[in-house]
């Protein structure tokens, strides 16, 4: 998977996304000047704090949000902009050419259909695939995600553990094979082996049909493994992004050093401070409260520049 | 030590169908005791019977087999009061963060039900919500939203600021940190230690990461097949 | 709930943009009904001020729709607009009362009965059943013609009679939503049962509560109407189908006094159609959060 693939154009191209909530205590800016492009057969990696806005993101980009959300910016997706299109196209690209995965599987799947049914469903809808036949399939799917039983395929939501669910929901959004996927959280509540098994299926669809993967993660050796590029977010906004390798590798962005600072084994280190309000962000650089290399530049406005050729980028006043 | 919370030769069978009944045997003989002070981990594979085991514990689910022990007292005898006593005192927070909170009520309203649950006079309810959201780690900016208007790893610490305003004994924790991030994990994590030194509480974690385990937990167990073994 | 599965919905079927389009037509019927709605209640409420006259006062019986009555005036020499405007309020009370009754009752055991599930169920579920089998119309017919009662009685009558279907649905909501883990939460935390199925389960189908009420009083104001209409309603208050059964007696039919019989009917038609469009919109917009949830 990890093949350079910058030749080729973008098949997700987003530009300037900001989204911003209206709530009795004011705005919130849960994503500004956001910006990545995805190519295909690529896989591009997401992560950050809780609440920095990863699945806003997601949700953005498939005009997801609920209503009380001010959208600005583009996501060019084969000559459209997704971000503007009517209710009924978006809703043909949604699924069919873009599928998402949702976080809680719990409140996605719905209680009163058989899993069966609702794995095959798509395809009777989208394929109009026999019913037999597509459950066939959605069978075939779901062992290869590690639910081979027979009986599984009759049972519903509420009688499922917590991973079950989760994978039940994978392959509800791959079924149609789309051309892109927006996985957020996919493995949450699997054991490590299964998280490699299920990102490993995920992967193999992927190949098989050629498509590119939005992944979002809280897993940074997972997203390391699968990903060819990694997008790091804090508070609304991508601070780091570049070749996995590279940005695992060797972090520039202080925050970046100090989420991999986090990481289990190095012993749970937390980054002192407390997350930054998304009402009242902090001036310039939104991490400086946090930061231990912080100067008088950084209260000021930052713009995420590029380091180098490969299009690594940070948004800090060091560099 | 007196184990606070124990199961006893748990057995949990699962029917499910609705003519042909097929059962399902989740838990086989499973025995477990909780301490005060004391964390153990639990492990095990997906649909290996954790969290059945988590809600057999907590008084959510009835055992097929065997009984579930608090302060040396059958929990199935006891009188509807002292029940009570037990619920408050086990509490159990939930592997799925986002459906664990009424989605038609404000985060607030949530909180403050649980407050008015325990008796605090409603003067205390402002201090009392912005103490427990601080401890956990969470703005008040999120108190007038809805839980669908908040992110996951933020529902599941409003899930926990609930369960630990109760003051509770013992705390079963299903996958405390699925939805957070190792930053906030970690901030999450010292956190309950911190709690477990202050208050004594016990807990059972469930989870999947062995770092976290190994982090928090003195003895870890692990599921199989509706077995219990003790890991190293 | 709604949150996810919405938007998993969506990413799932074309069907869904079908009924997003039914949506935003629904959305204008349902507020031309509400409208609709309001301006009969508000007709209800200051009936003294609308009405040109005292409806039992006498004029020249048998007159055609002129200046000074512009509805005529009926074999009593009453004015016709002035009756009309009063009779609304028996009929929004009838309706009202029935539906109150109906609703409440049927919201109660439907939460009992899914909440508690067991025996508890099982005895609320066949006393529903025994209310099932009751010929309900045939019922209220001969209790009407038996009793003579006032309109106040009919409609508890009614009410008894007419909670059964909401019962139902609201059995199977409360189970559905028992199960979803926040119920289970709730439970753990200690909460009592009153708690759970007042603050946590009935807000949560309030929205299939609501529809099922409008439809509720359209049909109870049907009735009522139907049974003045046989005579055995309440003589001693003016409502619309009174109106139109003393036309139908009375010779309006035959001679074709159509201002006599016609407002009347029409305003039955279109009380009832405003409720028919708000509950039917929202039970829509119900069945679309259903695949939601
Ligand atoms: N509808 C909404 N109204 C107001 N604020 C919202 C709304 N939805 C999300 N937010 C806020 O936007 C921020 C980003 O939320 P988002 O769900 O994208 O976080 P996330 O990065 O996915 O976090 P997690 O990893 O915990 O899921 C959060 O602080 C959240 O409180
Ligand atoms: N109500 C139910 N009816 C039938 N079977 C059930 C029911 N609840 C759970 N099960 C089954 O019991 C098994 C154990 O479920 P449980 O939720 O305890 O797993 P778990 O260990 O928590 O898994 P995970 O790590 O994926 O959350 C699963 O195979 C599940 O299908
Ligand atoms: S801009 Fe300044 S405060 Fe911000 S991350 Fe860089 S060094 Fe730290
Ligand atoms: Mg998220
Ligand atoms: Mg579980």
């Amino acid at each position: 998977m990890s093949m350079c693939h910058d030749m080729n154009a973008p098949i997700l191209q987003v530009v300037g996304l900001s989204v911003r909530f209206e709530t009795p205590l004011g705005l919130v800016h849960a994503a500004e000047d956001v910006a990545f492009d995805i190519h295909e057969t690529e896989t591009l990696a997401l992560v950050g704090e809780t609440g920095c806005g990863k699945s806003v993101v997601a949700s953005a980009i498939m005009q997801l949000l609920p209503g009380n959300a001010v959208v600005d910016g583009k996501a060019l997706f084969s000559k459209m902009d997704l971000l503007k299109l009517e209710e009924k196209e978006i809703s043909r690209i949604r699924g069919n050419e873009i599928s998402i995965i949702f976080q809680n599987p719990s409140l996605s799947l719905n209680p009163i259909i058989e899993v069966g049914e609702q794995i095959a469903e798509p395809l009777q809808v989208h394929r109009k695939m026999a019913r037999r036949e597509s459950h066939h399939v959605a069978k075939g799917l779901l062992s290869r995600l590690g639910l081979g039983e027979r009986s599984l395929m009759s049972m519903y939501p509420f009688q499922f553990s917590g991973g079950m669910n989760q994978r039940v929901m994978i392959a509800t959004s791959m079924i149609l094979s789309p051309k892109i996927i927006i996985a957020d959280e996919p493995t949450k509540g699997l054991d490590r082996a299964l998280a490699r098994d299920v990102a490993a299926e995920i992967c193999k669809v992927m190949d098989l049909t050629g498509a590119s993967l939005l992944l979002i993660t809280h897993d940074i050796s997972l997203a390391g493994m699968i990903s060819d590029r990694i997008a790091v977010m804090y508070c609304g906004e991508i601070v780091e992004m570049g070749k996995c390798k590279e940005v695992l590798g060797e972090p520039l962005h202080p925050y970046t050093r100090a989420l991999l600072d986090c990481l289990p084994e190095r012993g749970f280190k937390p980054i002192p401070g407390a997350s930054p309000s998304m009402i009242h962000p902090p001036q310039g650089c939104k991490f400086h409260p946090r930061c231990p290399h912080k100067t008088q530049e950084c209260m000021q406005k930052q713009r995420i520049r590029k380091i180098d050729g490969d299009g690594r980028q940070v948004r800090c006043w060091q560099y | 030590m007196l184990a606070i919370l124990k199961a006893a030769q748990v057995s949990k069978i699962h029917e499910h169908g609705l003519i042909f009944k097929k059962q399902r045997r989740v838990l086989a003989d499973v025995s477990l005791e909780l301490e005060e002070g004391r964390t153990i981990g639990l492990m095990g594979d997906s649909g290996s019977g954790k969290t059945t085991l988590g809600k057999i514990l907590a008084g959510l689910e009835r055992p097929s087999a065997g009984s579930v022990i608090f302060q040396g007292r059958d929990i199935s005898r006891l009188r509807a009061k002292e029940f009570l006593e037990f619920r408050r005192a086990v509490q159990m927070v939930f592997q799925d963060p986002e459906g664990s909170l009424n989605p038609r009520k404000s985060i607030e309203r949530s909180i403050h039900d649980v407050l008015s649950l325990i008796k605090i006079p409603k003067s205390e309810w402002k201090e009392r919500t912005l103490d427990i959201f601080e401890t956990v780690g969470l703005s008040e900016e999120l108190l007038c939203r809805n839980p669908c208007q908040i992110s996951g790893g933020q529902n599941q610490r409003v899930a926990l600021a609930r369960a630990l305003l109760l003051n509770p004994k013992v705390v079963i924790l299903d996958e405390p940190t699925s939805a957070l991030d190792i930053s906030v994990q970690a901030q999450v994590l010292n956190l309950l230690k911190n709690l477990q030194k202050d208050r004594g509480l016990g807990y059972l974690l469930i989870s999947h990461q062995p770092e976290v385990v190994s982090f928090m937990a003195q003895e870890v167990f692990v599921l199989n097949d509706g077995r219990l073994t003790k890991s190293n | 709930m709604a949150g996810d599965f919405k938007r998993m919905a969506s990413c799932k079927a074309t069907e869904w943009v079908k009924i997003r389009r039914l949506d935003m037509r629904g959305l204008r019927m349902a507020l031309f009904g509400l409208l609709l709605f309001l301006t009969i209640i508000v007709l209800a409420a200051f009936s003294d001020i609308f009405a040109p006259y005292d409806p039992w006062n006498r004029f020249e019986p048998f007159l055609a729709p002129c200046r000074e009555h512009i509805l005529g005036t009926n074999d009593l020499g009453n004015d016709i607009l002035s009756e009309l405007i009063y009779g609304s309020r028996v009929s929004l009370i009838v309706g009202f009362g029935a539906a109150l009754m109906a609703t409440l009752i049927g919201t109660l055991i439907g939460l009992f009965a899914g909440y508690f599930r067991g025996l508890i169920d099982e005895m609320l579920m066949g006393i529903t059943d025994v209310f099932l089998m009751i010929p309900q119309i045939p019922l209220i017919i001969i209790l009407a013609a038996f009793l003579r009662p006032s309109f106040w009685l009919v409609a508890l009558i009614m009410g008894a009679l007419w909670w059964t279907s909401t019962a139902r649905v609201v059995r199977s909501k409360a189970m559905q939503i028992r199960e979803t883990s926040f119920i289970e939460c709730s439970r753990s935390l200690g909460f009592s049962h009153m708690h759970i199925i007042f603050s946590d389960i009935l807000p949560n189908i309030l929205h299939v509560i609501m529809p099922k009420f409008l439809l509720t009083i359209a049909s109870a104001m049907i009735s009522e109407a139907s049974i003045s209409f046989l005579g055995l309603g309440d003589p001693t208050m003016k409502s619309w189908g009174m109106m139109i059964n003393f036309a139908f007696t009375r010779g309006g039919f035959i001679n074709g006094y159509w201002w006599w019989y016609l407002p009347p009917g029409l305003c039955i038609t279109l009380s009832v159609l405003s409720l028919v469009l708000m509950g039917f919109s929202l039970e829509e917009r119900e069945e679309e959060t259903m695949r939601i949830e």
